[in-house]
């Protein structure tokens, strides 16, 4: 290790290169020589790559340890170690200006991993490894077999990406990354109009996501001034403190103004404004949504099952839709700075955990059984981190890419059996026609069999510990921290949430679980219990003619080999996943209270740990089991004996019941939201929005129960927002159509005609009319050149201010003024005028000050109260015409004396005239230009000298 | 000693004179010439200034590989010239309107 | 000194300025060829003048050694068509672009000369050995010698340019007055 660890310093950690680049070159080998190379060097290229990743990862995770435990110290009787980052700078991207005081915020190609990466870095390359060896016996016999692997190996690219980065816009590229390969691989066999179509939803559901996220960007660069997450993690406190109206964002009135005249019924009593804390996380936790399917973005998962299985094992299941939960852990110091957003992410994740696993009751596809399964397992992990258990939601992330890998590698062999009898996509992957696999398939049944019982949260096993650990720590979590004090005594108490919604988070976390635990328990049972219902098993006539049947119109009936077990590249990574997913408990058993992992975390979740989540004297963990174990008892148990013992004889009513109960819950869904909008958000505006917008929902819950219309979320996009689509493109077809290939297009084409003729004319080939054209052409340049420019720059310091003129041949005076709003033009012009006919010069000196200084006191009430700008060198601020100019840059220093009860707003323009005194036919000439000086931020601690 | 400012004017007035010529003029070599007038005005002017200027020789390298690039400008220029004779049989500028629309 | 520099100066400067002038209004390209001569000895005197000994010495080489014979060569080969006769066509567009660029240089001279009217630059002194040949050659092969040598190579591309463009497609084109006489 000390090989490593010396070869590479902590600072400049050079093999995340070969991580990042071995997958990436596989991307590019397999994607431009791939046909040309053959299917087995592709296999080849793609593994190998991978599990060079991997194992490079591991030393990076040995590395790590051996620096955390470097720095091993003793506090309060615990050892406690530093929050350790290792990191790589590649080059200086960009830079841009930002924070409180406008300075520059450089952002550099750069990697860091902690310990929170080094983990995700493990399960992206560990069980990517793992299912790139699975997809080379799966996609054996598809033609773009190298496609498939370059796509899948961009993949793992951009992930690492994403998770390896310093800064915000590199995660934002990978974060990208992933939604394009996400597209690529969902589509796939884009030949079906079907596939292509969830590859664009499942990309465009992104996007909206991505819009949030580049908010949150926005705002942190303007509050914190910084875009790393060293940066952001220190100045995270700016996006609360201090706690001024003028630092908060305004909701309505929008931006801060007043509605008056006309509109006036629009102005609340108050107005309704957020912290900027609580703006960047609603905003990141819009991209999550996006990224992650949580309500309500979660529309494209259930479609991405079109994609092949080995792809919804690796980018639905273990690694991209964990991109979410990963921002959240990420940027954890800002979630915690708003209680309100805590809660709201708590909430979503409850509420679609809820209403993905109703769905998920009625499903006979065992693919979209296992989507909608992942996207309420997302729900979980969501409710983990959004109650301040970041910890405990992350090792979910964790178990559950175990588990959940291991049954969608389980559903493709099984559907890789399927596939060789019945062609039809759908009846193949129907569980209906499967059942009673277990006797052909032991090794996808043992496999299976664990990994469902590590879902439905089986004792001891993986999910039992994740999944309960985040139920417990939903019912006993309370936020709190020192900042949160200091507020309250000044007077601004940050949003409490009722003690009810901790109650709620628990009831709707254990009714999700026990739905889980019955619907993985049916699609269990189904697929691989009872008897087989897919083809008749016996051998197959020589004469029948099996093959040539066309996909859904195949005859069952006639007998065929059974399915068979999978190759050994398919059932070796199930029998790893599986063994991952019984053991990896041991890891973080909460209720044992051995805890590794938690104690690996403990660095990067100082601050959850240390400052801000306080627990309330509650029920021990112990307490809670019950509940757990009690969903996980009767979920299976309902499961078992509605299907085993009752052989699924009352399957019918069951579905008529779960159906209705499903396509009631987005009614309930609508209600729901708007009951704990009403109950929740402090609504200190005037009396009607609270009516109307919790109104809006109730009624439109309401409407949708009553109507039993199976509208879920998918339906109801597609009659508002995308037949308001349709409709702006037929109007926008029309015009097209009409107006413009019909008015405007002939009407262009003749202007450019006659253009066209008449342009012609000076190309007539003669050399002298062309020079004479070019002289022409400098000549206006010159003129550019002569005439005044008035050009100006601010250099701060404190809070001396120095504003520069560019120097330029064509003005001989200038002068400065200052004035927070904009003084009455055509004062300024006569008076400035007046100042300028006087021919003597050194009158003229003077007459340019006293008009300067008469402007200042005439405009002072557009001063701030208390502010004193005067000029430091006031000599410079008049130059006299007559002595040569050129060649000393004009400037001059201002100095701001400011009140300290002074609020910051904007920064203080400085207006610079520059007047063309060449000559006399010029003097009207005068150009002029306003900079911004910028006021320091905390106003009441200027020293002069200290750069802000 | 003479001032500076004399070189460059003289330069700038070589140089306004090889304008005029250059865009007056309509006999292809009188305009070759006053090309070179130009130059020279130029390389006078660089050759001022490093005057004015004496840590290090640039201004009269510059010159010199002015003088250099423009010789070979010359050669060619000439060159064309006679291509042009040999097709048109003149000398005039406003006959060489070969590129016509 | 000081009056024999000015005087020499100014002999310089009229030199120059006449030649300039000799050659931009002759109507026989032989004649503006001399002015050109004359113009570029006056050039090389004040180079002289300015301590540029090495950079007279090549002017006068190249310049008037060699630019202005491959003028009087080619004008010679041209013969009695190389002056143009005397025609008033396009003479607004002439005149105006002229116009134009004496106003432009009048200003930009204007711009150049103001600044320093009351007083001027004070000259520096000068190394030893500035402007020598010993000096230029040294700086020539050390610090600018990759465009020296893109500059060789510059003048053989002109070279191989100049015999391409002016060769034509046949041998036996001739240039001076014959016509081709050969059966097609």
């Amino acid at each position: 290790m000390s090989f490593f660890t010396t070869l590479f310093p902590q600072d400049d950690f050079a093999l995340f290169g070969v991580i990042l680049g071995m997958p990436l070159l596989g991307a590019l080998v397999n994607g431009i020589w791939g046909k040309r190379l053959g299917k087995a060097a592709v296999r080849v290229m793609a593994v190998t790559t991978v599990v060079v990743s991997f194992v490079c990862s591991v030393i990076v995770l040995l590395a790590l340890a051996h620096w955390v435990d470097a720095t091993g110290h003793q506090e309060g009787g615990k050892t406690v170690h530093d929050h350790v980052r290792v990191t790589w700078t590649l080059w200086q991207w960009m830079h841009t200006n930002g924070g409180r005081s406008g300075g520059s915020i450089p952002i550099d190609v750069k990697f860091s991993v902690d310990a929170l990466s080094a983990m995700m870095m493990l399960i992206i390359t560990g069980i990517g490894s793992l299912i790139h060896l699975y997809a080379t016996a799966y996609m054996a016999e598809d033609k773009s077999f190298h496609r498939f692997f370059c796509y899948l190996n961009l993949f793992i690219f951009a992930m690492l990406i994403l998770v390896m980065a310093d800064n915000l816009p590199v995660l934002f590229v990978g974060w990208e990354g992933v939604g394009l390969c996400s597209y690529l691989l969902i589509g796939f066999w884009y030949e079906k109009d079907a596939n292509a179509a969830a590859g664009k939803k499942a990309f465009i559901a992104n996007r909206v996501g991505d819009f949030g996220l580049l908010c949150a960007m926005f705002l942190l660069a303007h509050f914190t001034g910084a875009l790393d997450w060293n940066g952001i993690e220190s100045n995270a406190a700016q996006l609360v403190d201090p706690p001024v109206d003028a630092l908060r964002i305004h909701l309505w009135p929008l931006g801060g103004g007043r509605y008056e005249g006309w509109a006036s019924f629009l102005q609340p009593n108050n107005p309704l404004t957020i912290s900027a804390a609580t703006a960047t996380g609603l905003a990141l936790l819009l991209g999550c949504t996006g990224k992650s399917a949580q309500i309500p973005l979660y529309t494209w998962l259930p479609d991405a099952m079109a994609g092949p299985t080995p792809v919804s094992a690796l980018i639905h299941a273990a690694t991209m839709v964990t991109a979410g939960v990963y921002l959240v852990c990420r940027l954890h110091f800002v979630f915690l700075l708003s209680p309100f957003v805590m809660m709201v992410v708590a909430l979503v994740g409850a509420f679609t955990a809820f209403y993905a696993a109703t769905i998920a009751l009625v499903q006979y596809d065992i693919k979209k059984v296992l989507a909608y399964s992942t996207v309420s397992q997302l729900g979980f992990m969501f409710l983990g981190v959004g109650v301040g258990a970041f910890s405990a939601g992350f090792f979910h992330v964790f178990t559950h890419a175990f588990f959940k890998a291991c049954l969608f590698l389980g559903a493709g062999s099984v559907i890789h059996a399927m596939h060789k009898r019945v062609h039809d996509d759908d009846k193949a992957q129907d569980m209906r026609n499967m059942g009673g696999l277990r006797k052909y398939m032991p090794w996808t049944y043992r496999t299976f069999a664990v990994s469902t019982a590590a879902i439905i949260g089986v004792p001891f096993l993986s999910g039992f510990f994740s999944k309960d650990e985040i139920m417990y720590r939903a019912y006993i979590d309370r936020l709190s921290s020192p900042m949160f004090e200091r507020l309250k005594h000044e007077g601004n108490a940050p949003f409490t949430p009722p003690a009810w919604i901790f109650t709620l988070l628990f009831a709707v976390a254990v009714a999700a679980a026990t739905m889980t635990a019955f619907y993985m328990c049916r699609c269990f049972f189904l697929t691989f219990w009872g008897d087989f219902r897919g083809w008749t098993i016996g051998r197959p006539s020589l004469l029948a003619k099996i093959d040539e049947d066309e996909p859904g119109e195949e005859d069952l009936s006639i007998p065929a080999y059974p399915p068979h077990e999978s190759p050994w590249q398919m059932t070796v990574p199930l029998i790893v996943l599986a063994t991952g997913a019984a053991v990896a408990g041991i890891l973080n058993m909460g209720l044992f209270h051995v805890t590794p992992i938690d104690h690996w975390l403990e660095p990067v979740f100082e601050s959850a740990s240390k400052a801000a989540v306080k627990e309330n004297p509650s029920p021990s963990a112990g307490a809670l089991l019950p509940f757990g174990l009690g969903a996980f008892v009767v979920g299976s148990y309902a499961a078992y004996y509605l299907y085993v013992e009752r052989k699924g004889a009352a399957e019918q009513e069951y579905i008529k019941a779960a159906t209705r109960f499903t396509q009631a819950m987005t009614g309930i869904l609508f209600i729901a939201i708007g009951a704990v909008l009403w109950g929740v958000v402090p609504w200190a505006v005037g009396g009607y929005p609270r009516y109307i917008v919790c109104g809006g929902f109730g009624a439109i819950g309401a409407y949708l129960i009553m109507s039993y219309v199976y509208v879920g979320l998918d339906k109801l996009y597609d009659e508002t927002a995308v037949s308001l689509i349709d409709a702006l493109a037929d109007t926008s077809a029309q015009f097209d159509r009409y107006f413009i290939d019909g008015v405007i297009a002939k009407l262009t084409a003749f202007v450019v005609a006659a253009a066209g003729t008449v342009l012609r004319a000076a190309q007539n080939g003669v050399v002298h009319l062309y020079a004479a054209i070019m002289v022409v052409g400098v000549a206006a340049i010159g003129w550019f050149f002569v005439i005044p420019h008035a050009d100006a720059s601010v250099a701060a310091k404190g809070s001396d201010f120095t504003v520069t003129t560019g120097a330029s041949g064509g003005y001989l005076g200038y002068a400065f003024e200052w004035a927070q709003c904009e003084p009455d033009k055509k004062v300024w012009q006569k008076e400035w005028d007046a100042a300028m006919q006087v021919d003597d010069a050194k009158k003229r000196a003077t007459e340019q000050r006293r008009v300067v200084e008469d402007l200042v006191a005439k405009h002072a009430r557009c001063e701030a109260p208390g502010d004193k700008w005067t000029a430091v060198n006031k000599e410079t601020v008049a130059r006299d015409g007559t002595k040569d100019s050129f060649g000393d840059v004009p400037e001059i220093t201002l100095h701001l004396e400011a009140d300290s009860d002074a609020i910051v707003e904007e920064a203080r323009p400085v207006r610079l005239r520059a007047r063309n005194v060449f000559s006399p036919a010029l003097r009207n000439y005068a150009a002029s230009t306003t900079v911004y000086v910028p006021r320091p931020a905390k106003v009441t601690s200027i020293e002069v000298g200290q750069n802000q | 000693m003479i001032p500076i400012e004399y070189y460059v004017a003289l330069s700038a007035i070589l140089f306004a004179v090889g304008g005029v010529g250059f865009l007056v003029r309509r006999n292809v070599l009188s305009v070759l010439m006053s090309i070179e007038l130009m130059l020279n005005g130029v390389n006078l002017a660089f050759v001022a200034f490093n005057r004015a200027a004496t840590h290090n020789h640039a201004g009269q390298l510059f010159a010199f590989f002015l003088i250099a690039a423009e010789a070979a400008e010359v050669a060619v220029g000439l060159a064309i010239v006679i291509s042009l004779f040999r097709i048109k049989r003149t000398v005039r500028t406003d006959e060489a309107d070969l590129l016509r629309n | 000194m000081s009056a024999a520099s000015m005087i020499y100066f100014y002999v310089c400067a009229a030199m120059a300025l006449g030649g300039a002038i000799w050659t931009v209004a002759a109507r026989n390209p032989i004649r503006g060829a001399m002015g050109l001569m004359t113009t570029i000895l006056a050039v090389a005197g004040l180079f002289l003048a300015l301590h540029a000994h090495f950079l007279a010495a090549i002017q006068l080489i190249v310049y008037a050694g060699a630019i202005v014979v491959l003028f009087l060569f080619v004008i010679m080969l041209l013969g009695p068509s190389a002056t143009s006769s005397r025609d008033h066509r396009g003479r607004i567009t002439r005149t105006v672009s002229g116009g134009l660029f004496l106003v432009l240089s009048t200003a930009a001279l204007y711009l150049v000369v103001r600044p320093s009217w009351n007083h001027a630059y004070k000259l520096p002194p000068y190394p030893s050995d500035f402007g020598t040949i010993d000096a230029m050659g040294r700086v020539l092969f050390t610090d600018y010698v990759v465009p020296f040598e893109l500059s060789s190579a510059l003048l053989m591309i002109a070279v191989v340019a100049a015999v391409a463009v002016a060769r034509g497609k046949h041998k036996s084109d001739a240039v001076s007055g014959a016509s081709r006489e050969e059966p097609s």
